[in-house]
């Protein structure tokens, strides 16, 4: 048994990690005194190659998922019908989309038209290239990786207004400029939020977050909820998704930025969307649950199981919240961002700054600090959402919001002939003239 | 001399597309068109960095650039009436091509003047930690001065941009 | 230096998501807020009033149906008394409270609709729409096991209603009444009512003030929601309803969110109602036998019903013909809908499109 396993281990074809392959790879290429940068080329090919594979995967199967999932929420059963478990709906979709005729507005900016479902679909994809996918697994292991990110993440937006923009429809530019009114509010809690994380692990590399979070054995999600929680909202606005789907908003602007699109354009910025998703929750995986690691499975599992199983639990948390709740108003949206989000992501980076600064100046032991300060942190996310609410929660004119029930009510016996208009009817003196 | 054919070929596909981008900026009628294509430039500048290998700036310069300021400047666009958002013809054209030209001029004239200390390809290392470290040690005070020079300015655009009787509840 | 930016005007619907229908809002708006709102409404128009007079009585009765498609019956019943008024006929006992038993389940369906339609249009994926058409799908369960159809019933006749119940129905009803419905309901409140988002939307947003609500002949929810106790089942009783224990919901506020509370409270008290009318079931006929070419006399009648969307009326007037010289229906939603430019202008898009769900319109209605 020992030798079976020594056999699948520590060679080429060992699916725990795949950098096994391309270390190989490059042994042999040095081997034959290849030139240096075939090296790189030949690693980044192998790599693209295996997140590509992935995303094409995933953004079919997430459709499966967000329908079934959904479905399950709304008390019925989702697509059923084509193949097992109706997985191949999607699939099916995808063939309806290809077949269908893509139509573009006579009035359209004809190129920027185009390229926006393109440019859309880049950034989700990139994203993937600097997440840890295993021990040794990240395509780029980018020392700034958490500002490429979210470098990344604002790019998107900028996509869909090019296509807003470029369709030449009214709803479309609504959508377009919902699109980039978020972006500029949304922006700032993210980083805010992850730059707490950054200042507590002490490293924007994500593979170092990563190793930070299994050297303490602590998601840093536990010491750090707060920034987990407006970056999951904030991000869901970034994302287009329902309590934020402001730039599509069916029932108000009729899809938004995409109205004027069909065919496999549309289909374009539909598969991005779900890549968006996939890579923003590749991202809360990797920063706030601990990527691949996962206590001691990660030495038995193969790690990018675990970061793919990561990856869908947060997913989940995303269709969940779209299956669940109404949509904001852009106004309430963007207030939400000022006035709440950004204070209280301020107020998170200076208590974060103050305890990584107690715990590198007394030298405590991990073990004794990170349960302590999971506890203040909290304690503190608790008493600050609270106490925001109380102060800055809506306030509605004209309460009480009670109904009053009537058993009996008064009927105004009519005059027998009807005040005519000039006399000055009761109860006409206003209204309806205005 | 850089000899490494990969860092070579990347240096001159990702300058002549910024370069050409960058045209495309004052040549396009549409100005949208020409935000976008600002963009673009933008993010060539970007992958000159990745070059260079200062990776950070690279990427800070992706995140404030192309994705921050491109937004102002669709916000700018987007305010302007419809009928002035036309790259249009303007009497300062001739002036304005002899002043770029001068610009042109005197860069190229500096390049080659300058006895460029050549370094030899850098390593691909961490640059964010001896950024950090020079901002907070040797050059605090201009730091700290940029910082508040940047909050006064945006006290100031508030300020002027609040209308007269305007309580700022919105 | 203030930034103004251009009026535009939007063409929400006739091909709109949320415009529940053929309906046509041209909103000027300036920003994202509304400035001025244009109605225009005819594209379902089939001009049923002309039609009608071409028809005997009897034959009319499908167009009630095709009216306010989502509470057929309820229309059924308003033409039908206006034309037992017209006609003298008296209507069985059992007849009676049937018509009060199905009109009340109707009401439970259309108020279904209205509030998970609602919902949609504040922005949900879908969910509250389900669960509402999961609730209304039960009772038009009910309604198909009596007469047959879902939608268009044609149920209520002249003089009766078309068929007696079958012996599976009573079980069934009392099933739905007593243990499905109101766990439902329950759900509803503790889904819906308490909603902070819900609440944000929708409070607030299109309000009508109680002297608007009156000039401009607003009937049911929007009526009540401003704070106007008035409901012509207790103001006007027809189907015996004046001896019938239930309370009428009365908001304060007179916004979209009072309207959709109310709603749901309603459609408690129709639960009530129904239950008190199951213990009324007597024996006897379902339907007086009228003859197929009824002849009124000449004259003119004029009945009212609360329909789940307000007052629904019914002006008939006949000529001692075998068809209604001149057939004319007060419908709610139309009436309702006139004062959306009042409530809309100076609101964002998407609180138009939160007031026009919250009126509850059917477009069949609206253009007839």
């Amino acid at each position: 048994m020992p030798a079976l396993l020594t056999l699948i281990t520590h060679n080429w074809y060992d699916i725990r990690d795949l950098s096994n392959l391309s270390g190989k790879i490059e042994q042999l290429i040095r081997d034959a005194n290849g030139p240096g940068w075939l090296v790189f080329v030949v690693s980044a090919l192998l790599g693209a190659a295996g997140i590509v594979s992935f995303i094409g995967v995933a953004a079919i199967i997430n459709i499966w998922i967000e329908r079934r999932v959904v479905g399950r929420m709304q008390s019925r059963l989702g697509p059923n019908r084509a193949g097992p478990f109706g997985l191949l709906q999607p699939v099916a979709d995808a063939m309806k989309l290809m077949q269908k005729e893509v139509l573009q507005p006579k009035v359209a900016d004809g190129l920027v038209f185009s390229l926006a479902p393109i440019a859309f679909t880049v950034p989700g994809i990139l994203v993937m290239a600097v997440l840890p996918w295993g021990r040794n697994m990240a395509l780029a292991n980018v020392d700034a990786g958490v500002i490429f990110i979210l470098a990344l993440t604002s790019l998107g937006a900028l996509a869909v207004f090019a296509g807003g923009y470029g369709s030449n429809n009214k709803y479309a530019l609504f959508g377009a400029m919902r699109v980039i009114a978020m972006l500029v509010t949304y922006e700032i809690p993210s980083v805010l939020a992850l730059l707490g994380l950054v200042l507590f692990s002490g490293t924007m590399n994500l593979s170092g977050i990563v190793l930070f979070q299994a050297k303490y054995w602590t998601p840093l999600l536990l010491v750090q909820p707060l920034p987990f929680i407006i970056y999951f909202i904030s991000s869901s606005a970034e994302l287009n998704r329902t309590p934020a789907d402001l730039a599509e908003a069916e029932s108000e602007i009729a899809g938004g930025y995409h109205v004027e699109y069909s065919g496999m354009k549309f289909g374009l910025f539909y598969a991005a969307e779900l890549i968006n998703a996939v890579s923003v929750s590749a991202i809360i995986a990797t920063v706030f649950l601990g990527g691949w690691w996962f206590y001691k499975l990660d030495e038995v599992v193969p790690g990018w199981m675990i970061f793919i199983g990561k990856i869908y639990a947060v997913y989940f948390l995303f269709v969940w919240t779209r299956g669940t709740l109404p949509r904001f108003r852009i106004d309430q949206l963007l207030a939400f961002a000022w006035k709440w989000m950004t204070p209280m992501a301020f107020l998170n980076l200076v208590l974060v700054a103050a305890e990584v600064l107690i715990w590198n100046e007394t030298g405590v032991s991990a073990g004794l600090v990170l349960p302590l300060y999971a506890v203040i942190n909290t304690a503190f996310a608790g008493a600050l959402i609270v106490a925001w609410v109380k102060v800055m929660g809506p306030k509605f004119s004209r309460f009480p919001e009670r109904l009053r029930y009537y058993s009996q009510i008064d009927v105004p016996s009519l005059p027998a002939v009807a005040p005519r208009m000039d006399e000055g009817a009761p109860g006409l003196t206003e209204g309806r003239s205005a | 001399m850089i000899t490494d054919t990969g860092i070579v070929v990347a240096f001159y596909v990702i300058g002549i597309t910024t370069v050409a981008s960058a045209l495309m900026v004052a040549a396009v009628r549409d100005l949208i068109h020409a935000v976008l294509f600002l963009v673009l430039s933008f993010v060539g500048v970007a992958g000159i960095y990745v070059v260079l290998s200062a990776d950070f700036v690279a990427v800070a310069q992706i995140l404030i650039y192309a994705g921050a300021i491109s937004v102002l400047l669709v916000f700018a666009v987007m305010l302007t009436p419809a009928g002035d958002r036309r790259n249009s013809e303007t009497a300062f054209r001739a002036p304005a091509a002899v002043l770029a030209g001068l610009v042109l001029a005197v860069t190229v004239f500096v390049i080659y003047d300058t006895n460029w200390r050549i370094a030899s390809h850098g390593q691909f290392g961490a640059t964010a930690a001896s950024l950090g470290r020079a901002f907070f040690k040797p050059y605090i005070v201009p730091f700290e001065v940029a910082s508040v020079l940047l909050v006064a300015a945006m006290v100031g655009a508030i300020a002027l941009t609040q209308e007269e009787g305007e309580d700022g509840a919105a | 230096m203030p930034l103004k930016s251009e009026p535009v005007e939007v063409n929400i619907g006739p091909q709109h998501p949320s415009t529940h229908g053929v309906f046509r809002m041209v909103a000027t708006i300036d920003g994202e807020r509304i400035t001025d709102v244009r109605m225009v409404v005819g594209y379902l128009h089939r001009s049923m009033e002309k039609l009608a007079e071409e028809r005997t009585y009897t034959q009319n009765i499908p167009f009630t149906d095709r009216m306010d498609y989502l509470s057929a019956i309820n229309s059924n019943l308003g033409y039908c008394l206006a034309v037992e008024k017209l006609a003298g006929i008296e209507v069985p006992e059992r007849a009676t409270v049937l018509r009060v038993i199905f009109s009340e389940l109707q009401r439970i369906a259309s108020h279904c609709m209205a509030t998970g339609a609602f919902i949609n249009d504040c922005g949900a994926w879908q969910t509250p729409v389900m669960y509402t058409f999961r609730d209304r799908e039960k009772v038009l369960d009910l309604i198909e096991m009596t007469c047959g159809a879902r939608i268009t019933t044609n149920y209520i006749r002249i003089g009766g209603v078309a068929f007696d119940i079958p012996d599976e129905f009573l079980p069934a009803l009392d099933r739905l009444v007593n243990d499905d419905l109101p766990q439902r309901f329950d759900e509803y409140d503790r889904l819906l009512v308490g909603n902070e988002i819900i609440l944000m939307r929708a409070r607030d947003v299109g309000v009508v003030t109680p002297e608007l609500a009156i000039n401009a002949s607003l009937s049911g929810p929007m009526l009540r929601s401003a704070g106007i106790a008035w409901d012509l089942r207790k103001a006007d009783p027809y189907c015996d309803y004046d001896t019938y224990a239930f309370d009428i919901p009365v908001g304060y506020n007179g916004d979209s969110y009072d309207r959709m509370v109310i709603r749901i409270e309603e459609m408690k008290q129709s639960l009530r109602i129904i239950r008190q009318a199951v213990h009324r079931l007597t024996g006897g006929p379902h339907k007086t036998e009228v003859p197929l070419a009824l002849r009124p006399p000449e004259g003119e009648a004029y009945a009212r019903i609360e329909s789940p969307k307000g007052e629904l009326g019914f002006y008939v007037v006949s000529d001692g013909g075998p068809a209604p010289y001149r057939w004319h229906v007060r419908a709610p939603s139309l009436i309702n809908l006139s004062v959306l430019k009042e409530m809309t202008v100076g609101q964002t898009i998407a609180d138009a499109i939160v007031t026009l769900g919250s009126i509850d319109i059917n477009v069949g209605e609206v253009d007839r």
